[in-house]
């Protein structure tokens, strides 16, 4: 079999596209990219304003622990009842 | 004979042993491991047998690339008619169980018959043996396993064994390797203790026959990077699994309480980084372990923290355990989500089944369909920890009226409970859904609703759907082996090209079990993780056999086919509840409640669903019935099955 092993795999190929130190705004309609500072224990979407707590797996490699509950579902009600007309 | 691993038929019911080789042309059609078992299961089952009946045929497998130089190819696959759905039923796990298989010199056993008396299969460098098991019978599966070991005097076998719900015939029993590895789906565990089969134990030492060892170790160097440098297997070796549920509840992808809410609030608790806390404490700060050649070490160990289990180890728990007994019946302590995995493991029950008809049966109590008389005056009320503890006792060993209902299945359970129970019950095809809710995600959905096995992320899941990836990524991977110009969406709460994304996955996954390679090695949660072009080096290497990443892709095509002509013939049809490609009303009929702005008020579109299932029919070549056109049958070499060659 010519197996040419120096050519890269489409998968290989994506590593290109990959990111350290931000991630996407877990709410759908936004999946704005964000990028807190290191450390940091809280982020704020600066475009749909959803906060969230951040973990860290590395010191550059962040994640969504979870969202600040209260700021979300506040904001979620409000976009809700935006939506209702109400 | 690639490899030089063979099939052993073995009959409970006469003793009779029969080992044969395993041609070239059929690993040239159907790879090995699960795409293999499917031709088997196939090929030696009749239409209608009783799932607990001596012919109904319990195959058991390591994947075509299992021990080799690959990674992570620590997967065994067993197959039968499942006795929690009437149709296919098919489970895998990790540990070190399938490898041994194989330096035992077997990739694949068919199990028929049943034994007069509880017995062990013994596998032994060519070998097999069928011992007596009436020490071990009773034993949890821990105690089993180690049992064996004691009997053989051998600490390096490694067994497949069933619990005690195995051995009740309940038909949520799991098989279980190690301490928590876990072939949880449709009651495989149950089908084995209707045989009388307690385990199948192996050790071997005999050489695995590498076609290029130095090369196939110098790829898998590469192949090792590609794993571990992935973002998310570098979580999965901080958190392990239970890092998906955490990311998903923070949007609103969570079952909460049965279906009733779509995420677990002020969760706290039972976040993965808490679970990460207790491991670390419990365990010190190196607990995370890995399966056979895994370099991700996904596996987290655990001591409970407190309570009257204290001090008992476990591994785990996964996100299955995590959704089981955390977010769905909406009981938010980590130590109760590591008992309840304790307890599944012990007993040999599937955790997400058990967390998911508990929880349904806990609505069912809230809803006044269940009451006290028929719970023995347990209170089953959502968010009552000690009451889901003692309902996972009461199903492995069928006490109460209640737990006796639920260890027969959802369906079955339904007719018990009657009233409008069944509406309730977040299944499809007899088999409870994932803690996962997918009302905001018709990709997702359409993959639960035809996942061969009945509802299953294991099977289909366009995960990365989730990612927001460009479209020219999307194409990049979903246009690669086959040709697809068709739509695709960044859009996670769209409907536009998901059908292919899923027939892809499909296709994706089959190939990875034929492989016996782990998923969390393939394009599942990362875009970046191997997959069709990559495997053509692997198994090149290894095992001399010359494959392009179309003929891998014919492969699982053709596979995934079998299973689904199995399922035909046992009685599926397109749009039935009970055995259809079809979802609970609620996804179509309940909005989100919970989550991000723009889940909440989510729903499955009833109309773009089936136009989605269409699409899907016609992308996999069936009709509108779901059924196979002859033409693709033709086309895939399947137009003679059974063919019963080998």
């Amino acid at each position: 079999m010519a197996i040419d092993v120096s050519k890269q795999s489409g998968a290989e190929s994506l590593r290109k596209t990959r990111t350290y130190g931000k991630f996407r705004c877990h709410n759908p309609s936004c999946m704005g990219r964000l990028e807190p500072k290191p450390g940091d224990k809280l982020v704020k979407c600066p475009v749909c304003k959803s906060e969230f707590r951040v973990a860290w797996i590395r010191p550059d490699f962040p994640r969504i622990r979870g969202p600040v509950w209260d700021v979300n579902k506040k904001l979620a009600q409000e976009a809700v009842a935006k939506r209702e007309g109400k | 004979m690639a490899l030089k691993r063979k099939i052993a038929y073995i009959n409970l019911s006469t003793g009779e042993i029969d080992i044969k080789p395993i041609p070239v042309d059929i690993r040239k059609k159907f790879i090995g491991g699960r795409g293999l078992d499917a031709y088997l299961l196939y090929n030696h089952s009749k239409k209608g047998c009783d799932p607990l009946g001596p012919d109904n045929p319990l195959i058991v497998s390591g994947g075509f690339l299992t021990a080799t130089c690959a990674s992570a190819t620590a997967r065994t696959h067993i197959m039968a008619k499942s006795p929690l759905t009437g149709l296919l039923g098919s489970a895998n796990m990790g540990g070190f169980f399938a490898p041994e298989m194989a330096w035992a010199g077997f990739h694949h056993l068919v199990i028929k018959g049943k034994a007069k008396n509880p017995v062990y299969i013994y596998l032994h460098n060519g070998e097999i043996e069928i011992r007596d098991a009436k020490n071990i019978w009773g034993k949890t599966t821990t105690d089993s396993q180690w049992a064996i070991r004691d009997e053989l005097n051998d600490q390096e076998v490694k067994s497949m064994v069933c619990g005690p719900a195995g051995e009740n015939l309940v038909r949520i029993a799991n098989v279980m390797t190690g301490i928590k590895n876990a072939g949880g789906r449709s009651g495989m565990g149950c089908v084995m203790g209707s045989k009388n089969l307690k385990a199948v134990a192996a050790r071997g030492t005999m050489d695995i026959n590498i076609a290029y060892p130095m090369d196939a170790l110098e790829y898998n160097k590469r192949f090792i990077d590609q794993i571990t440098s992935a973002k998310v297997n570098k979580t999965q070796g901080t958190l392990g699994t239970p890092f998906i549920w955490g990311a998903t509840n923070s949007w609103g992808g969570i079952r909460t309480r049965n279906f009733q809410y779509n995420q677990c609030e002020y969760a706290d608790d039972i976040e993965p980084e808490r679970i990460d806390e207790i491991c670390e404490e419990t365990m010190g700060p190196y607990h995370m372990s890995g399966c056979f050649g895994c370099q991700v070490h996904c596996r987290a160990q655990y001591k409970i923290p407190s309570g009257p289990y204290k001090g008992v180890y476990d591994e785990g728990p996964e996100y299955t355990s995590q959704g089981a007994f955390g977010g769905e019946p909406d009981c938010k302590s980590a130590e109760t989500i590591l008992v309840g995995n304790h307890l599944v493991d012990q007993y040999g029950i599937d955790n997400l089944e058990a967390g998911s008809l508990i929880s349904w049966a806990m609505e069912l109590y809230e809803e006044g369909i269940i009451t006290n008389k028929d719970t023995d005056g347990l209170a089953l009320e959502f968010g009552n920890d000690e009451a889901l503890l003692e309902m996972v006792k009461r199903i492995a060993f069928r006490e109460g009226k209640v737990g006796n209902a639920l260890a027969d299945g959802g369906i079955a359970a339904s007719k018990i409970f009657g009233k409008n129970s069944f509406d309730f019950l977040i299944q499809v095809k007899g088999m409870s859904n994932l803690h996962s809710d997918e009302r905001a995600t018709p990709a997702l959905a359409l993959n639960i609703a035809t996942a061969s096995r009945g509802s299953d992320h294991l099977r289909s899941r366009p995960a990365i759907d989730l990612y927001h990836l460009p479209v020219d990524v999307l194409r990049k991977i979903y246009s690669n082996p086959i040709p697809y110009d068709g739509p695709l969406s960044s859009e996670h709460t769209e409907y536009i090209g998901k059908a292919w994304q899923v027939f892809w996955q499909e296709n994706c996954y089959m190939a990875v079990d034929c492989l016996g390679i782990c998923k969390y090695h393939t394009t599942f949660l990362g875009a970046t993780l191997p997959n069709f072009e990559d495997w053509t080096k692997v198994l090149y290497y290894n095992t001399g056999l010359e494959y392009t990443p179309e003929e891998i892709w014919d492969v699982a095509e053709r596979c995934n086919m079998l299973e689904r002509l199995f399922n035909l013939r046992e009685g599926l049809t397109r749009d039935d509840l009970e055995k259809g490609d079809m979802l609970n009303h609620r996804y179509f009929d309940e909005p989100c409640k919970r989550g991000a702005p723009d889940v909440i008020g989510k729903f499955i579109d009833k109309k773009k669903f089936k136009k989605m299932i269409d699409e899907f029919y016609e992308h996999k070549g069936l009709d509108k019935d779901g059924v196979p056109k002859p033409e693709t049958l033709k086309n895939l070499g399947l137009a003679n099955e059974p063919s019963k060659m080998i």
